[in-house]
């Protein structure tokens, strides 16, 4: 196990030294002048100068990614030009909503996965079987917008149950928090959930299909713990290969979701920064972004390494 | 995988085996993958739908029965009726009109975007799969930092530096998906190259570029067409979720992401301006991959789901 984590860092490194330049680059990309596309036509010559002089862009390309490289090296991932605060400070404001939205959202995704997916597997072609099929169906393809705007005008503007945007943070006011959060978990969840739910169905028939299943049932064993002891069991390496897989999905559908429900997390960060043309916060957001994803599908690689031990020899 | 734009469209088939060499006639062949790719219970929906929206894209200017960008502002928020069948806009302009106009816009994102990822990711594989070594390292690698973003967050820090607007979605989506054929390429390259009749090809001394170009280019194509036609799918979802965000096609061209964008404020007093172009996307969408599905059981059983 200690070999495969240090193959595994050892071969992020140069990854992660692409990533940081793809990202250095990016501002480099603007067809033009980025301080025109920043500031608009009108703004005085001089304040674009000055910008111009604090984002280093009138130095040689080599010297500003020589020290763009150099502040990184000491975790300085630059500042807004909005709002002058380090881009880390940004971050910290809004990483608190992001986080309990993806949690919830992985809860429910659960909750509602696993239940329909071995019902579907041990009940297969069944009228429930399909009843899940259509619902998987829905949850993959729907994109995520439609179905934050289905369950806003279901819940928010027919029934009037759910507030439609807004946060409360749940570890203030329990309640209210969490129903300013139940909708964008929800949201966000049933993408996730349709895949594990997919991804376990067809991992549980497989598993189904195994000699040791007929040995369970042959000494007696009944449907139940044959399920809950020998192919649950089994069928999990798949859904952890799905998760993580869906993580950039997951990412993706959370600066969406946020952005529908206006709640104040990373992902809107990066859309409001978007709009407003502040570069060096879209670069140290993105880049921020990219290494945590970079770390998780690391944590998930080794995971997989330790539920099954063939696979850290390879 | 089935997946979404979104990751796990990502996710790709990396060890596919090179395929046989079949000796049956042509036109046989041809009949046995089609009878194949209508067996799949779905292909025949997809099929129809993938029609109608090709059609649609084509005769948009005849379909519409109003002109997409006239505004009305005497007949705002009309409900679906006899005069407008999808009802009207804020603005008065017809939602139909709208959805159909969209439908070119839609289909252009999703295939040119696709095509482009395919033709630069393939010739990125071969090169790779092909020549191997240093240039092998650098361009995997390469593409390996592309695959380190979450898509939807890289077309949205490349459509921010491009500017907004169709040119500037169909090159972020392009990069998004790039890698994607690459590694499928690099992988069947590499299979490819180790096969007697490659080796023949060396052994009377064809040149490189001739024996990737007559040999290994044409046995590799098989799993490339297959992760193209499920590719558009989730390029077409991408194009809608940008221009959700108001980062996409701008108004008032009518893309069926800005128009949900749009109609997000009247869900009450107009459901219809979202649910119009929302059925249009999921539909179109859904017709795809069954399409796609097809594709793929008919090129490669062996991939069947």
């Amino acid at each position: 196990m200690g070999r495969l984590v240090l193959r595994r860092l050892v071969a992020t490194v140069p990854v992660l030294l692409l990533v940081t330049a793809g990202v250095f680059a990016l501002i480099h990309l603007t067809p033009g002048d980025p301080i025109d596309a920043m500031m608009a036509e009108s703004v005085d010559a001089t304040v674009k100068a000055t910008l111009r002089r604090q984002l280093g862009l009138d130095q040689p390309i080599h010297v500003q990614y020589a020290v763009w490289m150099g502040r990184l090296l000491q975790g300085d991932l630059g500042r807004s030009i909005r709002n002058q605060e380090p881009v880390i400070e940004n971050v910290r404001r809004r990483i608190r909503p992001s986080l309990q939205l993806a949690a919830f959202a992985m809860v429910i995704s659960l909750v509602v996965a696993f239940p329909v997916g071995i019902l579907s597997a041990a009940r297969r072609n069944t009228p429930v079987d399909r009843i899940n099929t259509t619902f998987a169906l829905f949850g993959i393809y729907m994109p995520n917008f439609l179905i934050a705007l289905l369950l806003i005008f279901l819940f928010g503007v027919t029934l009037r149950w759910l507030p439609i945007s807004g946060y409360v943070d749940p570890f203030e006011e329990p309640l209210d928090g969490l129903r300013s959060l139940l909708l964008p978990a929800i949201t966000l969840g049933l993408a996730l959930a349709a895949v594990i739910t997919r991804t376990l169905r067809s991992s549980m028939l497989e598993a189904l299909a195994e000699d040791y299943v007929r040995t369970a049932r042959a000494k007696g064993l009944s449907e139940g713990r044959v399920i809950r002891g020998h192919v649950l069991k089994n069928a999990l390496i798949p859904v952890v290969t799905v998760l993580g897989l869906q993580l950039g999905t997951l990412i993706g559908g959370a600066v969406i979701t946020e952005y529908v429900f206006a709640l104040p997390g990373v992902g809107r960060l990066v859309v409001d920064a978007v709009f407003a043309r502040d570069y060096p916060l879209v670069q140290g957001v993105i880049l921020l972004i990219a290494v945590g994803f970079i770390l998780s599908n690391l944590l998930v690689d080794l995971l997989y390494g330790w539920i099954d031990p063939r696979i850290r020899y390879r | 995988m089935a997946g979404s734009i979104r990751g796990s469209a990502i996710a790709e088939p990396a060890s596919l085996p090179a395929r046989p060499v079949t000796t049956r006639p042509l036109a046989a062949r041809r009949y046995a993958l089609l009878r194949r790719a209508l067996r799949a219970r779905l292909a025949p929906f997809g099929a129809a739908v993938t029609l109608l929206a090709l059609a649609v894209a084509v005769l948009a200017p005849l379909l519409a029965p109003y002109d997409a960008l006239k505004q009305d502002l005497g007949n705002t928020l009309a409900r679906p009726g006899p005069t407008h069948w999808l009802g009207t806009d804020h603005i008065g302009r017809d939602v139909l009109s709208r959805v159909i106009w969209g439908t070119r816009i839609s289909l252009v994102a999703g295939f040119v975007s696709v095509t482009m990822a395919t033709v630069v990711g393939s010739l990125l594989g071969l090169v790779a799969g092909y020549w191997g070594g240093r240039v092998d390292g650098l361009v995997m690698r390469l593409m390996d930092a592309v695959l380190s973003f979450p898509p939807l967050v890289l077309a949205l820090a490349l459509g921010a530096v491009l500017g907004a607007g169709l040119t500037g979605v169909l090159i972020a989506l392009g990069v998004v998906y790039t890698p994607t054929f690459a590694r499928l390429m690099r992988g069947q390259v590499l299979a490819i190259t180790a096969r007697e009749y490659v080796e023949a090809a060396r052994a009377l001394g064809a040149p490189g570029w001739r024996i990737a170009g007559r040999h290994v280019l044409p046995n590799a194509t098989a799993p490339i067409v297959v992760q193209a036609s499920l590719s558009v799918a989730f390029a077409i979802l991408a194009e809608a979720s940008l221009s959700f965000l108001g980062l996409g096609i701008q108004p008032p061209a009518a893309s069926w992401g800005s128009m949900i964008n749009a109609g997000r404020g009247y869900l009450q007093q107009a459901p219809w301006i979202v649910f119009g172009p929302g059925a249009a996307l999921f539909v179109t969408v859904v017709g795809l991959n069954f399409v796609g599905d097809a594709v793929r059981d008919a090129l490669d059983p062996r991939l069947q789901a």
